[in-house]
């Protein structure tokens, strides 16, 4: 059941990441079937090459009211209906499955789906989608818009998994949401629905990923360009999963890293550049150094840095595949002067605890 | 019996990278032992910064071991391992410092297994296993390698 909630997942997160260009016909046809859903005529499209042109471009031949710019998405009215539609959608099949199913059995599959597949699908999500739409909009985080969580692929996959996983049938209603849903998350992932028209962002052509979770989710990183790159030039960069500006990965020099404020953006620069070079490259001042408790022949160097911290250089107690020992950095509080307090800091410890360290691995 | 990482990954089936010494036997020790990230404190060390949970639920390690930590980026995990019986585990622990992931106690010894840093032996005895913190800004992170 697992491996089968797994295949699920990895096909789902197929389509998040996918960088085919947007299926347009099978997009167009299933975002208008659902305007028909509730009540609307089919919009017009605007096709975009990048969620930062739909936010630059209008649609042509059309002036935007003043509520319809993208920055009050929360007030269009069609997001909220095909909003309660979803709604909608998830009582029926909730009582579709409390007819069918046992309660054990339903509670069950809904742990395994959840956990495999919709709160990993919707992690992901977070990490790749949202973090592109941050970079092209800057929404203070509270005030994101709740349509984008409607855009998540989490929700069809819930719905996939439990017809693949239960055989569970659904009702012909269920089907006419399903089906065309369905087809937009295959077809493209960003749009932003206006009354008689809909703009859509085509597929990024580029996209860099890694596995941060444990089940199976993912977050953009890319050490050599950018994560997420679109036809018409605007793209993202990441490390580990946060969106940094492009310096930081192409040219994370010693003056860049200086003048920069944000302290999460300049420690993903200095491990940009690895820490024992940027200290070499900043000279910054060696406070102390002290043998590595429980690490035969590493030593820990402690180091001034900007503001009131220190950074302690540690050596890792495991060989590379190579044979030469990994070095790190490990930021500490600036009142410590003693390598080994600032070491035992870091696990909770006083110097004189750390100091009994047997065995560093 | 002496156990090498070789016999460990026998027996759980975890794998560690393949550069690392397969055929040593692995120290048992009842201190202080930090593998990568992560480091083992016997509790009596640490003991006025640590209390149990009144509702702390004590599990058996099984003979696949209790993941600790799931690792990040690669997914490289440290993991418990024990021969049946021999070792509870909790995660019902609070810790001052909130760095503490939990406690176990063994009655034989035991291992902390991880594909890039090896493993660790623990002799009998009753320990606190505590992530590892950096300062970032006025706030600390937790270190994840």
């Amino acid at each position: 059941m697992r491996r089968e909630a797994a295949a699920i997942r990895r096909e789902w997160l197929g389509h998040l990441l996918s960088t085919r260009p947007a299926d347009r016909p099978a997009a167009e046809a299933a975002i208008s079937e659902l305007y028909l859903l509730i009540g609307l005529d089919p919009p017009r499209f605007h096709w975009v090459s990048s969620p930062a042109a739909a936010l630059l471009t209008v649609p042509p031949r059309r002036r935007l009211r003043a509520t319809e710019v993208l920055e009050r998405l929360d007030e269009w009215p069609v997001p909220a209906r095909l909003s309660r539609l979803l709604g909608e959608l998830r009582g029926k099949v909730d009582r579709r499955m409390r007819e069918n199913l046992r309660f054990r059995a339903r509670r069950l599959l809904d742990t395994l789906i959840q956990q495999e597949i919709s709160v990993s699908l919707a992690r992901s999500f977070d990490a790749v989608a949202r973090t592109q739409i941050r970079a092209a909009y800057l929404f203070p985080p509270w005030r994101f818009p709740s349509w984008y969580g409607m855009l998540c692929v989490s929700h069809m996959a819930y719905y996939d998994a439990l017809r693949r996983m239960t055989g569970m049938a659904f009702g012909p209603w269920e089907e006419r949401v399903l089906d065309p849903w369905t087809t937009v998350n295959r077809s493209c992932i960003l749009w932003w629905p206006r009354t008689d028209t809909c703009t859509v962002s085509e597929r990024p052509v580029a996209m860099h990923t890694e596995v941060w979770g444990d089940e199976g989710e993912v977050r953009l990183h890319h050490a050599d360009g950018p994560a997420v790159r679109y036809a018409d030039g605007w793209d993202v960069h990441a490390w580990h999963g946060t969106s940094v500006p492009s310096w930081v990965i192409d040219d994370p020099s010693v003056e860049r890293i200086a003048r920069e404020e944000n302290v999460e953006i300049r420690r993903c620069a200095i491990e940009r550049v690895g820490w024992a070079e940027y200290i070499d490259r900043a000279g910054l001042r060696l406070v102390a150094s002290a043998p590595d408790p429980g690490n035969p022949g590493a030593e820990l160097r402690l180091y001034d840095m900007r503001g009131n911290t220190r950074v302690l250089l540690a050596v890792n107690g495991s060989a590379e595949r190579d044979g030469h020992r990994r070095r790190y950095g490990l930021t500490v509080p600036g009142h410590f002067s003693d390598p080994i307090a600032a070491a035992g800091w870091t696990y909770g410890l006083s110097a004189e605890q750390y100091s009994q360290l047997v065995r560093r691995t | 019996m002496t156990v090498t990482l070789e016999s460990l990954t026998t027996r759980t089936g975890l794998a560690v990278l393949d550069h690392l010494e397969r055929q040593v036997a692995i120290p048992v020790v009842d201190g202080l032992q930090a593998q990568g990230d992560l480091i083992v404190i016997p509790r009596h060390i640490i003991d006025s910064s640590i209390s149990l949970r009144p509702d702390a639920v004590w599990g058996d390690v099984p003979p696949h071991g209790v993941e600790l930590v799931r690792g990040v980026a690669g997914g490289h995990s440290h993991t418990l391992v024990a021969d049946p019986g021999t070792c509870r585990w909790t995660t019902g622990v609070r810790d001052s410092a909130w760095l503490a992931i939990g406690m176990f106690e063994a009655t034989a010894p035991v291992y902390l297994l991880h594909p890039e840093h090896g493993a660790s032996g623990c002799a009998p005895g009753v320990y606190v296993v505590r992530r590892q913190r950096e300062r970032e800004g006025p706030r600390a992170r937790l270190v994840a390698d």
